[in-house]
């Protein structure tokens, strides 16, 4: 199978919970026969959705690995990429979003744009993906693409153009018309198998015609060809196709399709748009970064001919080893070919290369540019990147948020003790937000990560796949430190009783810093402390402030100036230097009048009208602020900043007063400053904890 | 220049003063205007002015999205501390800017009952003890004298002060012996104050139209800056 670049399409599907993506995954599938029947996602016969691998997700009816799946449709080669709708697991939507050239956006017709499908198109408009929207669910009771069209243009600033128009709705919906054909399409046999062109019901033509003439208004900004056809009167499809396509590789244009999944109803033609509006690997524009020159920018092209550029994008444990699925975005990728891998600096060979199917894996001789395949056997983090030897390129690191929770883990015999350090091992190396160590103090392990959920998820990973038996903690808050008065200091560490002796005098100002973590500034005149101790003078703050005196946790908006000191021409040295700084701060620390800081968490809700109270109750409560709230004539949007450390069990509670209709994503917004009776119960509670 | 200072010498002491005490816990004031002439700057200001006193305040409004309305309130803030030199401009900006909350209704004809229960529920459930709200963006052509009649109702059971913008047509030449524009006529009786922006020679001046029941109405002396948008002496 080597197909040419312009044939081959990697796609993502992104969604909202619950929008259908599992169910719409399965029939793209399905219709690209690769499988032979078709599950619910929470099937009777409970064999589950085939991209869901885990038994976890397949519970929870949510998809949270991504895994790339290859299908064939009328000559072309899709890959795609399952990325998972969860907001807590955003690292690996990023991570996903990365390989991916165009998304399928999976709206619902009932539900509309909500709060996770913001923060899904968002992370797609901060990768430049172009998309296609794929209104779901028409069949639904109260079904109203039109309205969830509108919210496209409105709540996602969308330029959304509708494609087709249903044929019916709700339990009446029986086909949708293409307005680029102007032909009705039916969906007929036992599973829809087989796509009925037919003439376009006399009651909807004059809608239709209106639409297409809209659709062709919408198309022609992107093709001066369509605009003069059009004034001519001899508009083709080609010419149709060609104007959108050419909006949507821009991201200026976004055409909307729809229907319904589970009813089987136009997923066809949804494959045809992938092939029709996406782009292949071709039409994109990569970059990775040079380590030789600087972290230079370097374009890659994905022609077959140049130096291999790949990267590892998703690591999978299987039956045989490490699985690593990686993106080829220059060059090619055969057996027996020796690659580099930049990170590690180790060089490697590729064994098994395989490509990836629904239900089985082929193995194969050669992996053009611009595919996703994977590696067997391969010793590498996700995030890697791999060349031939004659380039040193890694692809920009990307954006990683520090890890705000964390929780410790206790194995309860040595079995679980060993596995767990296996699964642990494991985790990092497919998620970089998803972070271990061990406590030197308590000697217990912490595990840390983006939120309750994600280290649940972890968890029964750990339990699951790895027959790990564990007791946990209570999750903690990550905190952190700062000071909040100018203050001076002067410290001399002096230890001249026999022996070599240690000295060191250092003397400045130390003063809240809003811009950053830390600045260090040196104002020594007239070599006062000598050239070579000032760096130890900046390491030994450093280190000082890698815990704080009130709650153990890192010091943060620190600037640090030292501006006099004195040094002994015998006894000084970098230990001593250290030494004197690390003691200068703690002297001082207290009369800086340090605060602590705690994460604030940006809070979206989502909850029908009639639980609104309910909800500004429910964040008064913990603490929080309401921001905005955006009312429609069925749901609110409430926009609120809530500290991390009242959150924990928020979904439950949420469920509790909404009857579960309500929802809500979180992502770490600040850091902000702990009010002064929680300060001074958090401080307490670590002296005697410390006792 | 300290906070205190700066709400003493703001000019909507002066709107304060020519109107017997300012809008008042209770009632309803409206800021009439045509379109684009600063209707909105206007109510951003007394809002935070409001804020800037410690009160606390709900801002309604009927667009499509309500990031444009807090950047609204960053520039109107950020023009005035900058103008008079606020000290500690960020704290007191973190401090204020928790006692605002910006209501948005996106639903085409939406009823002031169902904004009237939104907001109890903010108010009650939502512990935010409001002075004042502000409404941009009511429709007076389509609304209906009874929704001011609730409004006046609710404000007084409250205790809450309510400003709304009212929107002129470029055409309006429909005014009353006191000048009362047509489209707002109808909703007077519940009305306390009323202020027109009106532009004249690159100026726009506050006029006030009706000030509680009391007569002679003064003269304010007071414009909006088209600059900075803010109100000014003058």
């Amino acid at each position: 199978m080597s197909m040419s670049n312009p044939n081959m399409r990697n796609i993502g599907i992104s969604a909202h919970i619950d929008s259908g993506k599992t169910t719409l995954t399965e029939r793209i599938l399905y219709y690209c026969k690769k499988i032979h029947a078709m599950h619910e996602v929470r099937g009777k016969d409970g064999v589950g959705a085939t991209m869901d691998s885990m038994d976890l997700e397949r519970e929870r009816g949510i998809t949270i690995a991504s895994a790339a799946t290859n299908v064939e449709w009328k000559n072309h080669s899709i890959n795609i990429i399952d990325t998972p709708g969860h907001v807590d697991f955003t690292i690996e939507v990023e991570r996903a979003l990365r390989v991916l050239d165009g998304a399928i956006l999976v709206l619902c017709a009932v539900g509309g744009v909500q709060s996770q499908s913001i923060t899904v198109d968002r992370q797609l408009k901060r990768y430049n993906v172009p998309r296609i929207a794929f209104i779901n669910k028409c069949d639904r009771v109260g079904a109203d693409p039109e309205r969830v069209k509108k919210q496209l243009c409105e709540k996602l600033g969308h330029n959304a153009v509708l494609m087709q128009l249903p044929i019916g709705l709700e339990d009446k919906l029986k086909g949708v018309i293409d307005l680029v054909e102007m032909k009705a399409l039916y969906f007929d046999g036992a599973d829809a198998d087989t796509v009925s062109c037919q003439e376009i019901p006399e009651e909807l033509k004059h809608e239709v015609h209106k639409r297409h003439e809209e659709l062709i208004d919408a198309a022609s900004l992107f093709s001066d060809e369509l605009a003069e056809s059009y004034l001519e009167g001899n508009v083709t499809s080609e010419q149709i196709i060609k104007a959108v396509r050419s909006g949507t590789l821009q991201c200026k244009l976004t055409p909307v399709f729809l229907g319904s999944a589970y009813k089987n109803v136009g997923v066809q033609p949804l494959i045809d748009a992938v092939i029709n509006f996406l782009p292949s690997p071709y039409d994109i524009e990569n970059t990775a970064l040079d380590l030789d020159k600087q972290e230079a920018a370097v374009t890659l092209k994905a022609e077959s001919s140049l130096p291999p550029v790949a990267l590892a994008f998703k690591l999978e444990d299987g039956q045989y080893g490490q699985l690593t699925y990686i993106r080829i975005y220059q060059g090619e990728i055969k057996k027996g070919l020796e690659l580099y891998n930049s990170r590690a600096q180790k060089k490697f060979r590729v064994g098994r290369l395989v490509r990836m199917h629904a239900d089985n894996m082929e193995d194969i001789e050669h992996a053009p540019s611009g595919d996703i395949v994977a590696l067997f056997g391969i010793d590498c983090a996700s995030g890697d990147t791999f060349t031939d030897s004659s380039l040193n390129y890694a692809f920009v690191s990307m954006f990683v948020p520090e890890p705000v929770i964390s929780l410790a883990v206790k194995p309860v015999d040595k079995k679980s003790e060993d596995n767990m350090a296996k699964a642990i091992n494991r985790f990092i190396k497919e998620d970089p937000t998803f972070r271990s160590f061990v406590d030197p103090e308590s000697n217990q392990t912490i595990i840390k990560g983006m939120g309750e959920l994600h280290l649940d998820v972890y968890l029964e990973r750990m339990k699951r796949e790895y027959k790990v038996e564990l007791e946990t903690g209570m999750p903690q808050v990550a905190y952190r430190e700062t000071v909040s008065r100018h203050v001076e200091f002067n410290y001399t560490h002096k230890k001249q009783t026999g022996g070599a002796g240690q000295f060191a005098r250092i003397a400045g100002i130390i003063e809240p810093y809003a811009d950053g973590d830390y600045l260090f500034v040196d104002q020594i005149k007239g070599g006062v402390i000598p050239n070579e101790y000032i760096p130890s003078c900046d390491k030994g703050f450093k280190k000082a402030m890698e815990k704080g005196t009130l709650l153990g946790f890192p010091v943060v908006g620190v600037k640090v100036t030292v501006n006099d000191g004195s040094y002994h021409a015998v006894d000084s040295s970098d230990m001593a230097f250290q030494t004197a700084a690390i003691m200068a701060l703690r002297e001082v620390y207290n009369k800086a009048q340090p605060q602590i800081l705690e994460p604030i968490m940006k809070v979206v809700v989502e909850s029908p009208n009639e639980y609104q109270g309910n909800v500004y109750a429910s964040i008064n409560q913990r603490r929080g602020i309401i921001v905005s709230t955006n009312e429609d004539a069925q749901f609110s949007e409430i926009e609120a900043e809530v500290p991390l450390s009242e959150m924990f069990g928020y979904s439950t509670v949420l469920r509790s007063i909404s009857q579960g209709k309500a929802e809500f994503t979180m992502e770490f917004l600040r850091y902000g400053k702990v009010p002064q009776s929680i300060s001074e119960n958090l401080i307490k509670e670590y002296q005697d904890k410390k006792k | 220049m300290v906070k205190a200072e700066l709400i003493k010498n703001s000019p909507l002491r002066i709107l304060e003063k020519s109107t017997h005490g300012g809008v008042g816990k209770g009632n309803i004031g409206i800021i009439a205007a045509r379109k684009g002439v600063g209707k909105t700057a206007c109510l951003v200001h007394i809002a935070t002015d409001q804020l800037f006193q410690g009160k606390h305040v709900i801002h309604v409004s009927f667009s499509s999205n309500t990031s444009h309305i807090i950047t609204w309130y960053e520039d109107i803030f950020q023009e005035i501390a900058r103008r008079r030199d606020l000290s500690d401009a960020m704290q007191v900006h973190d401090e204020i800017i928790k006692n605002r909350v910006i209501m948005n209704f996106n639903q085409e004809g939406i009823s002031i009952r169902q904004i009237i229960k939104s907001l109890e529920a903010m108010i009650h459930q939502g512990a935010f003890a409001a002075d004042c709200i502000i409404f941009d963006g009511y429709s007076f052509s389509k609304g209906n004298p009874q929704d001011f009649k609730d409004l006046k109702e609710f404000a007084e059971g409250s205790k809450l002060e309510l400003w709304f913008s009212a929107s002129l047509s470029d055409d309006e030449t429909d005014f009353d012996a006191d000048g009362v524009p047509g489209v707002i006529s109808l909703f007077m009786e519940q009305i306390a104050i009323l202020i027109l922006l009106n532009s004249h020679e690159g100026n726009i001046k506050l006029e006030l139209k009706k000030d509680h029941d009391l007569t002679p109405i003064q003269n304010m002396h007071l414009t909006l800056d088209p600059k900075i948008l803010l109100i000014s002496r003058g």
